[in-house]
């Protein structure tokens, strides 16, 4: 059993087919690389991951319990699913730090002060802990989106779920939020990593997929994926992207 | 450096010395400075020679009472008109049938119909539905605070709706995904945020609401206005209690004006910097 698995997913949006039928299974530890064209359902494929978007054929289980039943505790399940997004989608009312607590004292019942205990750790592994009563608009994007894998954090995930976390940062900002999840990686952390950083697929990444058209047309380690694909549609997206 | 204003056409611009940013703005203190002095000189005029100040002290305590009433009715009614506007404003934004069109309607029949009407119908219809006496004594001041509940309910309910709808989508998903159920994310979350971005709309709002009372004359509501009618009718003498009038409104007004400001400081959440 894998940690999570994806089992004959499929996902309609009204009439368009976005996902056909994908089966992957991700181990414990494992970090793996989401990339492939615009439209082609990578962002997509994590929404359905933490039930974001429900589909309508297969399943997708997470250590072993199924997230897409009807009858599944969404709230339970998606506590154990961290979820990074594209434009951060930090709470702006609330300090960096209440922004990382809330969900532990409203969710678990985790009493306050052991949550913020808890918080000022995780802002100090991503470097923030000075940031700690910053208000949103207040941090660079960089720092946002650090408060934000920080905040997914809290709730002690099994799987961490990152869909283009640096694709709305500027240039310069981009390093300090790929060296946190290069930090979470080497922690052993479960990680799902849509992005466009290729240098960051292929020292992170423990296997890349490219998906094309709702289908995962390649899956191999990152040394094979970038020298030696088996598709041609890997081949012809590797000579446009490189 | 200095802007034209005159942008009809770039090959006009000749003249870039007599519309510029600097002639602007002391064409503008000008003005300003002008109708200041303006209005104090009428003000003074008005006061040295058309306040009678004897009639003054005698209608004082009318005005008085006429405000604490008009207080009153704006403390009830503002408490009412928000807390239901909330619900209408939850109904607005629900997708479940009924629902929805059912708070469409009442917004719908509450601004599409005058205020004046809307009190008119509490006050003589509902009594009107009795077969026998009607129960309540006093009828006036609780047909007026239904009144101006009911119609601000509408206008707040929208506000709270546009509140609502400008809370980026991101944010409930935001709260989800960390294991919120979606009640947790709209009290923790969405709501905080659509407070805040409704709240301008509702001081503007209640402020309304102040003013509408005066439209409460014509229910023999002893209020602000009324108060002034009977003193002119028996005196002639319009500007005395002109004067008190206005302050009276002014004295609700401009305080209902800090507390809206302090709400909205008070979320104001790090500035508005990005
Ligand atoms: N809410 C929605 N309603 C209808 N169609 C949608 C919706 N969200 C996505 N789609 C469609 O589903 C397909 C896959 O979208 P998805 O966002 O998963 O692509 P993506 O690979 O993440 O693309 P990008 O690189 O641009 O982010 C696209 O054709 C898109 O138009
Ligand atoms: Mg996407």
């Amino acid at each position: 059993m894998s940690l999570l698995e994806f089992d004959g997913v499929d996902k309609y949006y009204g009439e368009t087919h976005v996902l056909k039928d994908i089966d992957l299974d991700i181990e414990a530890q494992e970090v793996c690389v989401v990339i492939g064209p615009s439209g082609s359902g990578k962002s997509t494929l994590l929404r359905c991951a933490n039930r974001l978007e429900e589909i309508q054929n297969g399943e997708i289980r997470l250590d072993g319990q199924s997230l897409s039943a009807p009858n599944a505790d969404i709230n339970y399940l998606r506590q154990q699913v961290g979820m990074v997004f594209q434009s951060f989608n930090l709470f702006p009312h609330k300090t960096a730090l209440e922004n990382i607590t809330l969900a532990p004292t409203k969710v678990r019942g985790v009493k306050k002060k052991q949550a913020q205990q808890r918080a000022h750790d995780l802002l100090a592994d991503v470097g923030l802990d000075a940031q700690a009563d910053s208000y949103p608009n207040q941090l660079s994007g960089g720092q946002q989106q650090r408060v934000a894998i920080a905040r997914a954090l809290a709730m002690d995930p099994k799987v961490m779920l990152f869909d283009e976390v640096t694709s709305a940062l500027d240039p310069e900002l981009v390093g300090e939020v790929l060296g946190v999840m290069r930090d979470l990686a080497e922690g052993g952390m479960t990680m799902m990593v849509v992005t466009h950083e290729m240098d960051f697929a292929r020292e992170v990444g423990d296997r890349i997929i490219l998906m094309a058209d709702g289908h995962i047309v390649e899956d191999a380690p990152p040394e094979k994926f970038f020298n030696d694909p088996d598709s041609e549609r890997a081949k012809t997206f590797l000579s446009k992207m490189l | 450096m200095a802007e034209s204003y005159s942008g009809e056409s770039t090959s006009e611009r000749v003249d870039e010395s007599v519309l510029n940013d600097r002639t602007l703005k002391w064409i503008g203190v000008a003005i300003s400075s002008l109708f200041t002095l303006g209005i104090f000189a009428l003000v003074g005029y008005i006061i040295a020679t058309k306040v009678n100040f004897e009639l003054l002290q005698t209608i004082f305590p009318r005005f008085v009472d006429a405000y604490l009433l008009v207080l009153r009715i704006f403390l009830m009614g503002s408490v009412l008109s928000v807390v239901a506007g909330v619900f209408v404003g939850f109904g607005r934004v629900s997708s479940t049938f009924p629902t929805g069109a059912v708070a469409r309607g009442y917004v719908e029949f509450f601004r599409g119909t005058p205020l004046l009407f809307q009190i008119i119908v509490i006050y003589f219809g509902i009594p009107a539905l009795w077969s026998g006496t009607f129960p309540i004594q006093d009828w006036e001041i609780p047909a007026a605070i239904i009144a101006l509940t009911l119609n601000h309910a509408a206008y707040v309910g929208e506000a709270i709706r546009g509140g609502i709808g400008a809370v980026p989508e991101g944010q409930m998903e935001a709260a989800r995904s960390l294991g919120m159920s979606y009640t947790q994310g709209m009290r923790e979350v969405v709501l905080p945020q659509a407070w805040r971005n409704a709240l301008a709309a509702i001081g503007n709002d209640q402020v309304i609401l102040i003013k509408d009372t005066s439209l409460l004359t014509v229910i023999a509501v002893p209020e602000i206005i009324s108060v002034f009618r009977s003193v002119n009718s028996a005196t002639f003498d319009p500007w005395t209690p002109i004067v008190l009038t206005a302050v009276a409104y002014l004295g609700i007004t401009l305080p209902l004006g800090f507390v809206v400001r302090y709400l909205e400081d008070r979320s104001d959440w790090g500035g508005d910097s990005q």
